[in-house]
């Protein structure tokens, strides 16, 4: 199984596993990952589940979405190269790995 | 993926993973009875009754209202983000009398299809690109108008209302209507939605605006077709969308989209001139602006409370519900949730940043969320603050709020040195 790492700004880690096609927001709140909302349950519509991925894996993931660009720019935290939104982000396939902060501010 | 698991990531507030299973795997005990509710009562001022309510369980039964109240935070946030157990297309529903089976009462499959249909127009980029331009401009004119009428003017009615309602009309698409049609067509609708008395006259009022906006519909959709704009109705225009769902789906958008974002264009400056040391540092730092308007809907969310119906038989936070529940989700109770704001009853822009939940969430995330920050929070408030520095509510005359399903002012005098 597919599995996330989430990084905490305190530095606390969780490992978590995922389903193959699980995006990353709904393996966070199934999980009790703090500081990831994902208020609108994944319609890219709130920016509560900003993350920034490890720059070793983001190259390897699916582009960023037109919806998802716009809705980075909302986020409370600063955007940097790094950012997603967790509930566009698909675990599976090539990706069996992935390491994320989560951002001091989701709102 | 697992349904049961419902921990809130900043308060890791009570729903365990068994929170919501059957009621033969854990303890449960019934719903208690809150026959002391009277909906006069909450209509005038619902927080104290919801502090009691939330006090003593989760979740009541109130026969007044003929529904179960859900007012803990983690109960709500538990249904918001499940809608197999909890159905937001509930029987003999209000609303769908009132304005016809929108998006926001069907589940998906269903819904999504209803929403996609919106397309882009209420996007932070579409905001941005094109309607932030068109807020300001209408928001000049109503200012205008209120500054033309002098000190002793009501905000709500010479300012908040009439530019929410300008706004609304543009973003549909009705440009064969005005602003004022766009404000009887809201309250009348919103009335119907509300009409737990089944008052005749206020379903002939319903009924009323419903048609006139049936008519308006069919009278700019080839327009719009033809002549296409960033409007709701000219993107509709060109989807295979059936029109009994554009009429129901703009129905919702009426009463959806003016009186919560003229409530909280009131009640967040009703709270700020309310409370001078927040206004001071608002003004010194514009960028708080966005944070009054957060701590706004937390404090009074303009949409109290909206339906639900359980799928099955269930226990949620402990009380066993039976299946076809109706339940009222009552956010304006859930947001002053002491289990998770401190001080809840205060307004205080400083607070420890929380998600709050008037905005709903799960699949019903209100979509124009981004619209109402943008012409409340971006436009309309820096703005008014700047060209009316001295403003103030009115000694001689009190503000009055009320409501309880839609809470916000209802008359808010107000003055500056002119």
């Amino acid at each position: 199984m597919p599995t996330i790492i989430f990084e905490q700004p305190d530095g606390a880690v969780t490992e978590v596993k995922v389903d193959e096609g699980g995006n990353i927001m709904r393996a966070a709140v199934s999980n009790g990952i703090s500081g990831i909302i994902g208020e609108c349950g994944g319609q890219a519509m709130c920016a509560t589940c900003h993350v920034y991925v490890d720059p070793q894996a983001a190259s390897g993931l699916p582009p960023v979405g037109e919806d998802e660009d716009e809705m980075l720019d909302c986020a409370a935290a600063e955007r940097t190269e790094f950012s997603r939104l967790g509930c566009q982000v698909k675990l599976g396939g090539a990706v069996q790995r992935l390491r994320v902060n989560v951002p001091s501010d989701q709102v | 993926m697992s349904q049961s698991q419902t921990t809130c990531p900043f308060t890791g507030a009570t729903s365990t993973p068994t929170s919501a299973s059957s009621p033969s795997e854990q303890p449960f005990r019934e719903a208690p009875s809150a026959d002391w509710v009277t909906i006069e009562d909450l209509y005038k001022n619902p927080f104290p009754i919801y502090q009691r309510l939330r006090e003593e369980s989760p979740v009541h039964w109130v026969p007044e209202v003929n529904r179960y109240m859900v007012t803990s935070y983690s109960a709500c946030h538990e249904i918001e983000q499940d809608e197999a157990r909890f159905s937001a297309n509930e029987r003999n529903s209000l609303m769908k009398r009132s304005m016809g089976h929108s998006m926001l009462r069907k589940d998906n499959p269903e819904h999504q299809v209803d929403r996609d249909s919106y397309g882009a127009t209420l996007r932070p980029a579409t905001i941005k690109k094109h309607w932030n331009e068109i807020f300001a401009a209408n928001n000049k004119k109503y200012l205008d108008q209120l500054i033309e009428r002098g000190p002793g003017a009501d905000f709500v009615w010479d300012y908040a209302a009439p530019y929410t309602a300008e706004n609304l009309r543009l973003i549909c698409g009705f440009h064969n209507s005005t602003q004022q049609d766009l404000q009887r067509w809201s309250q009348t609708l919103i009335d119907g939605t509300g009409n737990y008395a089944d008052d005749p006259e206020v379903w002939a009022r319903a009924e009323a605006s419903s048609a006139e906006v049936d008519a308006a519909i069919d009278d700019m959709l080839p327009y719009l077709a033809a002549t296409p704009d960033h409007s709701l109705l000219s993107n509709l225009a060109s989807m295979p969308i059936p029109l009994e769902a554009i009429r129901a789906n703009l129905k919702m958008t009426i009463g959806g989209g003016l009186n919560e974002p003229r409530d909280v264009l009131a009640t967040t400056v009703w709270a700020l001139l309310s409370n001078p040391d927040q206004l001071d540092a608002v003004l010194q730092d514009p960028s708080l602006f966005a944070r009054a308007f957060e701590e706004s809907v937390r404090w009074v969310a303009p949409i109290g409370m909206y339906p639900r119906e359980t799928t099955q038989e269930l226990v949620l936070e402990g009380v066993r519900l039976p299946a076809g529940a109706r339940l009222g989700v009552v956010l304006g109770a859930a947001n002053r949730d002491p289990k998770v704001f401190s001080e809840p009853e205060t307004f205080n822009i400083f607070r420890e940043k929380k998600p709050h939940l008037a905005f709903g969430g799960g699949v019903h995330f209100c979509a124009g969320t981004w619209i109402a920050r943008a012409q409340v929070a971006q436009i309309a408030l820096p703005e008014l603050f700047r060209r009316l520095p001295q403003l103030q509510l009115d000694p001689r005359s009190a503000s009055t709020d009320a409501g309880w399903v839609f809470r916000g002012m209802t008359k808010m005098p107000v003055v500056w040195e002119s």
